[in-house]
């Protein structure tokens, strides 16, 4: 049931490469304000100075440090954590650890989740569907679903807020320090350290698939109550554990050897030319991978929803297809509509 | 030869005088040995205690009476909360609370003071008058200095002995001293009396920002500890014996230092190996290890070799035959610490072989035994005479002795170190250019160390001291100045010497005054900053063109510096200006254009906050590099919104 699920999930992924392509999109839309700001923070803090030809050409750390004491803000983002694996590094590491973001990146990441909010409805749709559902299809479910899964993510803040503030605080804070103060021993305070992380990423783990099956159930069964989808997602994981721990499981070895893959492959600091757009091919080929296992995630757990249910292809409420304007039917051989959904 | 022009527009005189009028050798030893002390201490290891029982034999080598004596008891610094070393921790930023078996505190029981030889009569027990003194600042709540009376003066040259005892609770590590689960390190751990210098006594309270001070003696040291627990301590170990209750009492002795730290665990890693070197004396070097970091031996080692080596080669031998290195257990706070021939280093569980870690902070620790240990500088009031100095040691050896030494960034809680094998850690990193950037004009640094700002203090001592240093390297040649700290560590060791001391080697050496440049780096807090503000080309007839460089002094700190103008048919002007105007135009009429015009372009100002604007170009690649290192901060990004977008 698990592989087939998975493998279902994946068929449904791979049959809509506009939706892979469409996040790769908004990603890319969601970096480049800050990147274009950063550009011109860098451009002008060069100006005209021999320091950009080492720049251009490999590392100066020199300069690097200079900029980043005077630039604050965005600047101090500018750290060796930016290079090759290192960024995966900071990013997991940052959120593991609770590292507060400056107010920009706290900014774009806002904006972006706000994307995802408004694009699962039509991700989702379309997963659940396992068919075509046209540009319209999908935007159309992606608004009817926005304000739905914006009260869920008003909701998952509110459990979030409590994982990263308390449960955290607890965790890392209380507990980790009573048990580790009088240790003198690096490898037992390590060993610690990993356990406390396990058990954290073990609940945002949980937290989010919770999340992700209250959205699959949301969608299939065009439910409107959000409450209503996080008792029906919790309902569902109580009655098939097993299920989807495997899938979880599954979909996070796939992660895993990403990650393994982007820290053999990532490329370092590189020069100009084609050195430096092979390696923004690359980074983007990760970024690409990630979006990819995320999307794979919620496909998987579509489809191991239905399957489960013995619902494989269905969804409640009907498929949006744009009304044509009547010349368009009148122009028609048939005389009238004859397409069917999109 | 163009450095050499620059500095020789200098010129002033200097002097420089010990602050101890009878500080010479004494016949016995290499230094005055005027403080010497016969310890015996135990350690109650359930109890967290130390109980300890002291004679000083104390020679007063100042040109006056006295009739005080002045002690440090510095664990008294975390007795309370209001001492003057937790307000200044407070002050520089650490506002944690310690915790209720956080605490330390040094109680004297008794103190006799025997004279001609004689006993000390058992009612002469001075503790009775012994009264608590902030001589920095007054503060009531601090009781790191403790002041007795004595019934009459002691004379110039005249000996007396001193009979101490006390107990301390041993302390949560702060400063480098207290306990870990069964490790321990103790430095600072006895009464000690100060230094009396011709001008009165130079007591100090402790200070979080700064460190000690006190004379040469001889320390020999009886320590009784529970048996299994390795030991390690300044000197040598004399023998091992069999003590009360089980215990083991351990007995070292070291001539001609300035303090005695020791340290206990029955963890520690004991190995040895010998320094050898063709032109300098042996030393054995005994390493604690923690057994966790047991394929860490040979670096420790190496790099303890490497600071004997260079140090000794460019500075003077290293005058003991034995040194101890312990690596201090995890959470201990015991690490980077120097004391007479024992210092602690620091390691990590994963420590990447081209990554400078335990190295640099080996080489360091090592590199004080020759400036604090052998050349006893004032820690309280000149802490850039050991620190500093030793930074720009340091770095030098560094540069020479570790490559690969790539950048190291450590991830999840710090554990987990990630090497940037595109970024060489340079010397000027070594030398905290980028601290110093930021910390310039934070204090001048002939303000005494333990009045810097706390949080801003390191930048001051460590490394605007390296940077000027390496300057001085740059302008006088490393053969001259090498040469000047050889000289003045001849003359300064086993000695109190003064920042004037320091100055006028570096004169001596240099063959002229020094004090402008001294002026500017040592009694100033301006900062340095010289740029190109303008460069601009443009025809004036056929194949002629006119090429106008103007300069500037941003920064309010004067340096002579060199401007180069180069141009498209590769031929160059150099000019020399003295740096004191606000800006100096050079205008140029030739047959070609400019390319680009340059401040110092050999970089020999180090202490320049801004390199970037010290030079110009008509061929700009600002554009590339920041293409290029946007979009490589933008895969960062991306990473991050990921990371962010797993969780919804």
């Amino acid at each position: 049931m698990v592989l087939a699920a998975w493998r279902d999930g994946l068929g449904r992924l791979l049959s809509a490469p506009a939706i892979v392509a469409g996040v790769f999109v908004v990603t890319l839309i969601a970096a480049l304000p800050l990147t274009m700001t950063l550009r011109g923070a860098m451009q002008a803090h060069l100006g005209s100075s021999l320091m950009a030809d080492e720049a251009a050409d490999a590392v100066n750390y020199d300069w690097w440090q200079e900029f980043t004491a005077q630039s604050p803000g965005l600047g101090s983002t500018f750290t060796p954590s930016i290079i090759g694996f290192a960024t995966t590094l900071d990013s997991v590491s940052g959120l593991l650890d609770t590292r507060v973001l400056i107010t920009p990146i706290a900014w774009a990441v806002g904006v972006y989740l706000a994307a995802w909010v408004f694009l699962w409805g039509g991700i989702l749709d379309r997963y659940a569907r396992g068919r075509r559902v046209g540009p319209y299809g999908f935007f159309a479910a992606s608004g009817t679903f926005f304000f739905r899964f914006l009260r869920l993510g008003i909701v998952a803040g509110v459990v979030y807020w409590f994982l990263f503030v308390r449960v955290h605080g607890w965790l890392f804070t209380k507990w980790y320090v009573n048990a580790t103060r009088d240790l003198s021993v690096e490898p037992r305070v390590f060993m610690w350290r990993l356990l406390m992380y396990l058990v954290f990423a073990g609940l945002l783990a949980l937290v989010s698939t919770v999340f992700d099956y209250a959205k699959v159930r949301a969608v299939m069964e065009d439910r409107r109550s959000m409450v209503g989808s996080l008792v029906a997602a919790l309902r569902f994981m109580i009655r098939h554990p097993g299920r989807v721990v495997a899938l979880y499981a599954a979909n996070g070895v796939i992660f895993l050897l990403v990650l393994a893959a982007w820290a053999t492959v990532a490329p370092g600091a590189g020069g100009t030319g084609m050195s430096l757009w092979i390696g923004v091919a690359a980074t983007q080929c990760y970024v690409l991978a990630r979006l990819i296992v995320r999307l794979l995630f919620a496909a998987s757990a579509t489809a191991l929803f239905q399957r489960s249910l013995a619902h494989t292809g269905y969804a409640a409420a009907p498929a949006v297809a744009r009304a044509d304007a009547p010349i368009v039917d009148m122009m028609s051989p048939t005389g009238g509509s004859a397409r069917g959904p999109l | 030869m163009l450095v050499l022009a620059i500095v020789t527009t200098w010129a002033c005189g200097g002097t420089a005088a010990a602050s101890q009028l009878h500080d010479q050798p004494s016949a016995a030893g290499r230094s005055p040995r005027n403080a010497s002390y016969d310890i015996d201490v135990r350690l109650d290891h359930a109890r967290r205690t130390l109980t300890g029982r002291e004679r000083i034999r104390w020679r007063n080598i100042s040109a006056r009476p006295t009739s005080e004596l002045q002690f440090h008891l510095y664990w008294n610094a975390w007795r309370n909360a209001d001492s003057t070393w937790l307000r200044e921790r407070r002050l520089g930023g650490n506002t944690t609370t310690p915790r209720a078996d956080a605490w330390g505190s040094t109680n004297v029981t008794s103190i006799h003071v025997r004279r001609g030889g004689l006993p000390a009569p058992p009612h002469d027990d001075l503790t009775s008058l012994v009264h608590f003194i902030a001589p920095d600042d007054g503060n009531a709540a601090d009781r790191t200095v403790m002041a007795v009376p004595l019934p009459s003066p002691v004379a110039p040259e005249e000996t007396i002995e001193i009979d101490v005892e006390w107990t301390a609770t041993i302390p949560r590590p702060f400063a480098r001293t207290g306990y870990i689960g069964d490790y321990y390190f103790f430095g600072q751990w006895f009464p000690k009396v100060g230094v009396l210098e011709d001008a009165g006594w130079n007591t100090h309270q402790f200070h979080s920002g700064t460190e000690f001070f006190s004379d040469y003696g001889v320390y020999d040291v009886r320590i009784t500890v529970p048996r299994g627990f390795v030991v390690g301590a300044s000197g040598k170990a004399i023998d091992v014996g069999d003590g009360a209750d089980g215990a083991t009492v351990h007995h070292y002795r070291g001539e001609d230092i300035h303090d005695f730290a020791w340290t206990t665990s029955p963890r520690f890693v004991e190995r040895t190996r010998m320094f050898e070197h063709p032109t300098l004396p042996r030393v054995q070097m005994r390493l604690l290890l923690q057994p966790e970091h047991a394929g860490q031996e040979a670096r420790h080692f190496a790099a303890t070799a490497a600071a004997l080596r260079y140090y000794g080669e460019w500075y003077g031998p290293y005058p003991y035959d034995a040194v101890t290195i312990v690596d201090p257990a995890f959470q201990s706070a015991s690490g980077g610490m120097e004391y007479p021939t024992l210092f602690t280093a620091g390691t990590r569980w994963l420590a990447p072989t081209d990554v400078a870690t335990p190295e640099a902070v080996t080489i360091h620790e090592a590199g004080h035994q020759f400036w604090y240990g052998v050349v006893g500088s004032n820690e309280f009031e000149h802490a850039w005479m050991d620190e500093g100095i030793n930074e720009f040691s340091e770095a030098r050896a560094d540069e020479v002795a570790l490559a690969p030494n790539f950048l190291v960034r450590r991830y999840f809680g710090g554990f987990i170190p990630w090497v940037f094998r595109d970024i060489r850690v340079s010397r000027q990193m070594n030398e905290g250019l980028a601290n110093y950037r930021i910390d310039a004009e934070a204090d001048a640094q002939a303000t005494a160390s333990f009045r810097y700002w706390p949080s801003t203090g390191a930048s001051i001592t460590y490394y605007k001291t390296a940077l000027w240093l390496h300057t001085l390297e740059k302008t006088l040649g490393w053969p001259t100045l090498q040469k000047a700290m050889a000289a003045y560590f001849e003359r300064w060791k086993f000695r109190h010497p003064a920042p004037a001391d320091f100055f006028q080697a570096v004169s001596d050496g240099a063959g002229r005054d020094m004090t402008p440049f001294f002026d500017q780096v040592y009694r100033g807090s301006n900062a340095f900053d010289y740029g190109v503000q303008e460069l601009i080309t443009s025809g004036i007839g056929t194949g002629r063109f006119r090429t106008t460089v103007v300069v500037r002094r941003y920064g309010e700190a004067v340096f002579p510096i060199d401007i180069v103008t180069t141009f498209e048919d590769g031929s160059r002007k150099t000019e020399r200006w003295d740096g004191v105007d606000r800006r100096r135009i050079y205008v140029y009429e030739g047959a070609s254009r400019a390319r680009a015009a340059q401040v110092d372009p050999e970089r020999l100002l180090m202490l320049d906050v801004n390199y970037t604007n010290n030079s110009r170009t008509l061929q700009p690649r600002a554009a590339t590099a920041a293409t290029k290192w946007s979009l490589t901060w933008m895969g960062w990004l991306q990473d991050v919104l990921l990371t962010y977008v797993s969780l919804v």
